[in-house]
């Protein structure tokens, strides 16, 4: 995409199973599509085991040789570079001590967290990406309320990665989703503020907010200075029963097991009935000079290169970005 | 700069709460199809005949239809396709008795087309299934032409040029019967339509084939095959096309390993000074688990970075002479 604003594309959609999305022409369609889509940047998703040779770093460097050789790959579909990858350490990892559990609202987990994150520390800043992207906390529904010390332990793991991820000269962003244990803007705020805004930014995502109950536009004209990544996607319902509570959310309330049975929340950009103000955020983020990276997700929402498509021709068609 | 008129054949297939359905299933997803199309940047579109009457449903008219497509930056509906693969009483291009129902189609299908920007190929399969026809003599050949010499004169009345489509498995597929066939039509009202997988499928050469018809080809299909039919499987009855033992899949997408040159046939394209349109057709996508989109997205990347640089090659080569 043409434009003052950089744009990427986040490729979790296409890896939905741990046994797809493996072989190497198969991410070089998905890779293409992007870019034949005006899109010259990707996110990518970490993951775990010997499939997820676009996910996990060491398997990408067993695949690839190298940093470099994995940057080859992407440009021969003529993707430039990554623009970011997304971790939640929450997720149970084979790396990572073996699927151990660990949370980080629990100090005695720090430890092993911050060990966690250098493979993927190190891994951003070898292929030249800005942000490594987290989860900051696990769902709410798995662990008693945070108080607002809880809120301050969870800040404390994330300065120390901070320091990591400044240390090899790339960006931390805490990531919000709609069944995090930070829930409220009252307490995503919290989180923020016990956190150094040197080392700590905020990936505010469009969406994930809306279904949260927050509004993406407003929370970004208030805390403009701590957002350093954006995910942009759309929906068409916010989270007005507190679903997110419900035992096995992920499943109950995003897959539409229980509550009001909705089976999709997140939608392309335009979607009908979309509730997020898309051209208003992204007027929002010319009119402070927004620098980051604007990364367009189709997050579970269909095919994903149909969702790729329609999301360039959005960006294309109503917000008038030539794609080249 | 590259080819500026790309258009796409309408084969597509989507995922609808129905299961998977042609993007025809309702307005809503026809208006998806088309976005998605304008977002790789495609400016013209081919379609079928006999989804004419669901596009004026849908839109309001064909022309409302048209003017849609136009809304997302394409230039107007390009070509029509009409066909009679299995040869009936009533309709078989190789039975003379038939030609006046077939002409009679024909016109309907033009007055669906009425009030369009200019649609510029009224897209043929010349004739029916090979094992429908033969034996397949200079004789039948003649027959054939008569016809198409019949809707050529009555297509130019209405703008649109008959434009001749040979499938592989048709009863005019060898070279000696292109030639017979274009010997036997008026190159006035009888035109050429590369399908570049149909023709490798039955042994000719689709870059050949274009150097020596230039002057009478108004159109391609731009799409790829792994296999050549050394054991007549054109001829297989019902179907060859899906039902030939051993193939379980003829066509492909361009870019990914076929037999077909695109880069040598973009170039022979630039150097015999054609201008008009170029088309991706995708048939069967999905065999084998693939989709019309992640295919059409992957073709007009191979569009924009391998075929760009062949075009520009050859320019430079043009411009040096």
């Amino acid at each position: 995409m043409r434009d003052t604003l950089r744009w990427s594309y986040a490729l979790n959609q296409w890896n939905y199973r741990l046994d797809v999305f493996v072989r190497h022409e198969d991410q070089q369609r998905a890779l293409k599509t992007v870019s034949a889509c005006g899109f010259d940047h990707v996110e990518l998703a970490s993951g775990t085991g010997r499939w997820d040779n676009i996910a996990r770093p060491e398997v990408i460097l067993l695949n690839h040789g190298s940093h470099q050789g994995f940057l080859d790959f992407l440009r021969r579909a003529r993707v430039q570079g990554v623009s970011s990858m997304f971790w939640d350490p929450q997720a149970p990892a084979e790396e990572e001590e073996g699927y151990a559990f660990r949370s980080t609202a629990d100090p005695a987990d720090h430890d092993a967290i911050v060990e966690w994150a250098r493979p993927l520390v190190d891994f951003v800043a070898g292929v030249g990406a800005e942000q490594l992207v987290v989860r900051p906390v696990g769902s709410a529904w798995m662990s008693p309320p945070l108080d607002a010390d809880g809120i301050k332990l969870v800040g404390e793991v994330w300065n120390r990665i901070g320091e990591l991820t400044s240390a090899a000269g790339v960006g931390l962003a805490l990531h919000y989703d709609c069944l995090g244990a930070v829930h409220t803007a009252d307490e995503l705020r919290a989180l923020l503020a016990a956190t150094d805004p040197a080392t700590v930014g905020f990936a505010l995502d469009t969406a994930e907010l809306t279904v949260g109950g927050i509004d993406p536009v407003a929370f970004y004209r208030e805390d403009a200075e701590r957002v350093t990544h954006v995910h942009l996607k759309d929906t068409r319902y916010a989270d007005t029963g507190e679903e997110y509570r419900m035992p096995g959310a992920e499943s109950t309330m995003l897959k539409g097991g229980a509550g009001r049975r909705i089976e999709r929340w997140f939608f392309e950009l335009g979607t009908e009935g979309g509730l997020v103000d898309v051209p208003g955020f992204v007027a929002a983020l010319r009119e402070r000079d927004y620098g980051g990276w604007v990364v367009v997700e189709s997050d579970h929402g269909g095919n994903p290169a149909e969702l790729a498509m329609l999301n360039s021709w959005y960006l294309q068609h109503e917000l008038g970005i030539p794609k080249r | 700069m590259g080819w500026t008129k790309w258009s796409y054949m309408d084969h597509w297939v989507t995922e609808t709460p129905q299961g998977p359905q042609p993007p025809q299933f309702n307005r809503a997803y026809m208006d998806r199809y088309v976005k998605q199309l304008s977002a790789l940047g495609f400016t013209g579109f081919d379609t079928f005949f006999f989804y004419l009457h669901a596009l004026g449903g849908m839109y309001g008219s064909v022309p409302g239809f048209e003017r849609f497509l136009q809304d997302n930056g394409f230039d107007k509906i390009t070509g029509i396709f009409s066909a009679y693969p299995n040869a009936t009483r009533y309709t078989a291009p190789h039975v003379r008795e038939t030609h006046d129902r077939i002409v009679a189609d024909c016109t309907n299908t033009l007055r669906a087309c009425e009030g369009l920007t200019g649609v510029e190929n009224f897209i043929v399969m010349p004739t029916s299934t090979y094992f429908q026809t033969e034996p397949v003599t200079d004789d039948t050949i003649k027959v054939v032409a008569d016809l198409w010499n019949r809707v050529g004169r009555l297509t130019l009345e209405h703008g649109m040029r008959t434009t001749c489509h040979f499938e592989f498995w048709g009863a005019i597929r060898t070279r000696e019967q292109l030639d017979t066939f274009f010997r036997h039509t008026d190159p006035e009202y009888v035109f050429f339509f590369c399908d570049t997988a149909q023709h490798t499928i039955a042994g000719v050469d689709p870059v050949q084939v274009f150097r020596d018809y230039a002057d009478r080809c108004t159109g391609f299909h731009f799409k790829d095959t792994r296999t050549v039919d050394e054991h007549e499987a054109y001829r297989t009855p019902p179907d060859p096309e899906l039902m030939a033992p051993g193939v379980d899949r003829w066509f492909y997408p361009m870019g990914e390993g076929g037999l077909v040159d695109f880069p040598s046939l973009m170039k022979e394209i630039v150097r015999s000074g054609y201008d008009g349109w170029l088309t991706v057709e995708h048939d069967k996508a999905e065999l084998g688990g693939g989709t019309y989109a992640e295919a059409t997205a992957v073709a007009k990347w191979y569009i924009d970075n391998v075929l760009a640089e062949a075009q520009a090659e050859a320019e430079a080569e043009v411009a040096a002479r």
